[in-house]
């Protein structure tokens, strides 16, 4: 699959706060790519370099190969993780212009806020201001500002924050919808594991620096496949003592005694189920996909809980108003 | 980053339906006409301008309609009018500024009665008294106060040979004066009445544009306008939208004003006057211009919109300075050096140099120097406008200083290859 968006070698610092550290990775068509990393590792300072709203220091940011220029932000549409629309704007009036501001002609912009805010579900909404309609009615009027122009990449900035598992739904569903038309969906996230399900690829970042990326089902299954077993009767999983370093590595044990081995790549599952029968009846035995905060800790050495709290004490010595993430 | 150089053939973008390239003058348009259409739609807008409106027609036809309407004073006369006496009182209605008649009246009861019902102003009964409804605390003014001397005066040369002949053909000695007369009472009043118009206007528009761009700002609704308009696109397209409303009042204003003035036959609308209205709607142009763009950075500076109006203070200084010293060139004899200067200065002129011309002050060449200086100075300011607003727009937090802000955006620009977001023009 080629790559639609590029995003190449991105550095960014504000004062002494590294944003961006040689970012590098790509995003293909068709596909609803998720950006992971903890709050403060340079998701939405990429996403603002993108649309030309913060500079950079170095690295390029290519679409279809080309450098971006604004002629291709036009048909870009852009949700900041700090929603905003102006409040005393009615709805239709609101979508209507940012339709305009995107380069469609009137009568196709009516046509197309009328669209997107029957198929959002805020029929009858169009006539009432922004500051008038419930938070969740906001969050669907700033993603039909966001679609309004059937934009060709979509930038999507912590879209799942704040909603209700309904609302995470929908979203998901308009995403997937949009990836099956052909558009290529770029959205991010801190919550790693709550959008597992949700997208095909993602890239994670840490500190303004790849950590890893690629499909998830990949990424989950690592290059160390991992066998869970239990052992009726053994809650401590004592019988994995005679586990043979060759074939692999006991990672934990679980409260109700499941052992959770990371497999060489030579490992051969029927010698560990063997080895776990002569200790007892097997109530379990099967291969599981790390977590994507898994992957995050194995990459990093550290949780995505650790990171966010080593930024936000970062933030608070820097005082820096960085204008991203504050 | 792209420099943002927009390529004709902008690749395969555009290719979907409707979006196509749209050109840069276009987008600075459609947020002009926003900006328009919200606000002419205000009700606090049409209010206002009905309000500015009946106040300009009033202001110029009142005085005229007061003045016109007061009739000459009517003197009545017992015991017979003489040629003396009726050019006496024709000579006394003069001498004070205003018209007086002589009335001839039968008797003294029929005049006090005559005056009691306000037909007469007041009764002479020629080398006896002057008989009023009322004498007023201080005593009579206006042509009864100098028909009161004349009478007098009247009286006292009967008894001189010829004097009689002589006080019909007028008693006043012309007046020469040394110096050509300067700008006429009507004109300053006029050039007054322009700079209070000025000043209305451009700190109305002004803090509109300041808490309009604030409201962009702590609604965070301009990350989403800068995915796809330049910050000097936005910018401009703002003070564009808000600036056709303010001229477009101005302009109703003056129209109101010439209609009012020749309706009511105001002395206000001839000559001189006009040329005063001239230079105050040039510079209400170009002061709106000079200034715009400063309460657009200053706008910038705040994220929440209740701090807006402690920004555009210092914005506003060099008007309200311009502003209270003019009533002492408007009454005075000539202004000093000072306000000569703060005429040609950029920030001061639109007021102080309508003042200055309107008192007959400086000569038009003058005026057309400090438009074109002031002209310049707009330039000047909007560029450094333009930076700060781009490099204050998106940051959150605590106001930002006018000098942490002209700072940063100095070294944003020499430190950075700036994005195309962040490149006026």
């Amino acid at each position: 699959m080629t790559s639609e968006l590029e995003i190449d070698g991105l550095r960014r610092r504000y004062g002494t706060v590294t944003a961006l550290d040689g970012l590098t990775f790509s995003v293909p068509a068709g596909q609803v790519f998720g950006f992971l990393g903890p709050n403060g590792a340079g998701k939405t300072t990429t996403m603002r370099a993108i649309f030309g709203v913060t500079g950079l220091d170095a690295g390029e940011i290519r679409w279809r190969g080309r450098p971006v220029d604004e002629a291709a932000r036009r048909t870009f549409g852009y949700m900041p993780e700090e929603r905003g629309l102006y409040p005393a704007m009615p709805l239709f009036d609101q979508v209507e212009y940012f339709a305009r501001l995107h380069g469609m002609d009137g009568a196709a912009a009516e046509k197309a806020a009328w669209h997107w805010i029957d198929r959002l579900g805020l029929s009858g909404r169009g006539r009432t201001r922004i500051d008038a309609l419930s938070h969740g009615n906001q969050q669907r009027a700033q993603l039909a500002v966001a679609l309004v122009h059937d934009p060709e990449l979509l930038v999507l900035d912590e879209p799942f924050s704040g909603l209700d598992p309904g609302g995470i739904d929908d979203m998901s569903s308009i995403l997937a919808e949009r990836a099956a038309a052909g558009v290529t969906v770029l959205f991010s996230s801190h919550q790693l594991d709550l959008v597992e399900d949700i997208c095909e690829a993602v890239a994670i970042i840490y500190r303004g620096r790849l950590v890893g990326s690629g499909l998830v089902a990949d990424l989950r299954r690592g290059d160390r496949p991992r066998l869970a077993v239990r052992v009726a009767g053994d809650r401590t999983g004592a019988w994995s003592a005679g586990l043979s370093p060759s074939t692999g590595a006991v990672e934990s044990v679980k409260a109700d005694g499941t052992v959770e081995i990371s497999l060489t790549t030579s490992a051969d599952s029927q010698e560990i189920l063997d080895l776990a029968r002569a200790a007892g009846p097997v109530e379990h035995f099967a291969y599981e996909d790390r977590s994507l905060s898994e992957v995050f800790r194995a990459a990093t050495g550290a949780s995505v809980g650790q990171a966010e709290a080593e930024h936000a004490a970062a933030s608070r010595t820097a005082g820096a108003t960085t204008g991203a993430g504050l | 980053m792209s420099a943002g150089t927009r390529s004709p053939d902008a690749g395969t973008s555009g290719r979907r339906s409707g979006a196509r390239p749209t050109r840069s003058w276009q987008l600075t348009w459609l947020i002009a006409r926003r900006e328009i259409r919200l606000r002419a739609k205000a009700r606090v807008f049409v209010i206002t301008s009905v309000i500015l409106l009946l106040a300009v027609a009033l202001a110029v036809a009142l005085p005229a309609i007061l003045s016109g309407k007061n009739k000459a004073d009517r003197i009545g006369v017992v015991g017979g009018t003489t040629t003396t006496i009726t050019s006496l009182i024709t000579e006394a209605g003069r001498a004070s500024g205003g018209q007086a008649v002589a009335v001839s009246e039968p008797s003294l009861a029929s005049a006090e009665a005559a005056l009691r019902s306000g037909d007469l102003s007041a009764v002479l009964v020629p080398n006896q008294e002057i008989v009023v409804n009322q004498v007023p605390l201080g005593g009579v003014t206006g042509p009864v106060a100098t028909l009161q001397q004349l009478a007098g005066l009247a009286k006292l040369i009967q008894t001189v040979p010829g004097a009689a002949q002589a006080v019909a053909h007028g008693v006043a000695l012309p007046v020469r004066g040394l110096e050509a007369p300067k700008a006429s009472l009507s004109s300053r009043l006029t050039g007054l009445f322009t700079v209070i118009i000025v000043w209305i206007l451009i700190s109305t528009y002004g803090s509109q544009i300041a808490l309009g761009i604030g409201e962009e700002k702590s609604s965070r609704v301009v990350e989403v306008l800068l995915s796809s308009v330049r910050p000097f696109q936005l910018l401009i397209g703002k003070v564009l939208g808000i600036g056709l409303l303010a001229i477009g009042q101005a302009a109703a204003m003056v129209v109101v004003f010439v209609i009012a003035g020749f309706a009511s036959g105001s002395s206000l609308v001839h000559g001189a006057t006009l040329g005063v209205v001239i230079a105050g709607g040039v510079f209400i142009v170009l002061g709106y211009a000079f200034y715009c763009t400063a309460f657009a950075a200053a706008g910038s500076l705040v994220s929440r919109q209740s701090d807006v109006n402690s920004t555009i203070l210092p914005v506003q200084l060099p008007l309200i300075l311009a502003y209270a010293l003019s009533y002492t060139v408007i009454y005075a004899n000539g202004a000093n050096t000072f306000y000569h200067v703060l005429g040609f200065l950029p920030p001061t002129a639109p007021i102080a140099m309508t003042v200055l011309y309107a008192a007959g002050d400086v000569p038009v060449w003058q005026v057309a120097v400090a438009a074109a200086l002031t002209a310049a100075g707009t330039v000047w300011m909007a560029r450094i406008a333009v930076r700060i607003y781009a490099n204050s727009i998106l940051k959150t937090g605590p106001r930002i200083s006018f000098r942490q802000a002209i700072k940063e955006s100095r070294n944003a620009a020499l430190s950075r290859a700036p994005a195309s977001a962040f490149r006026p023009g």
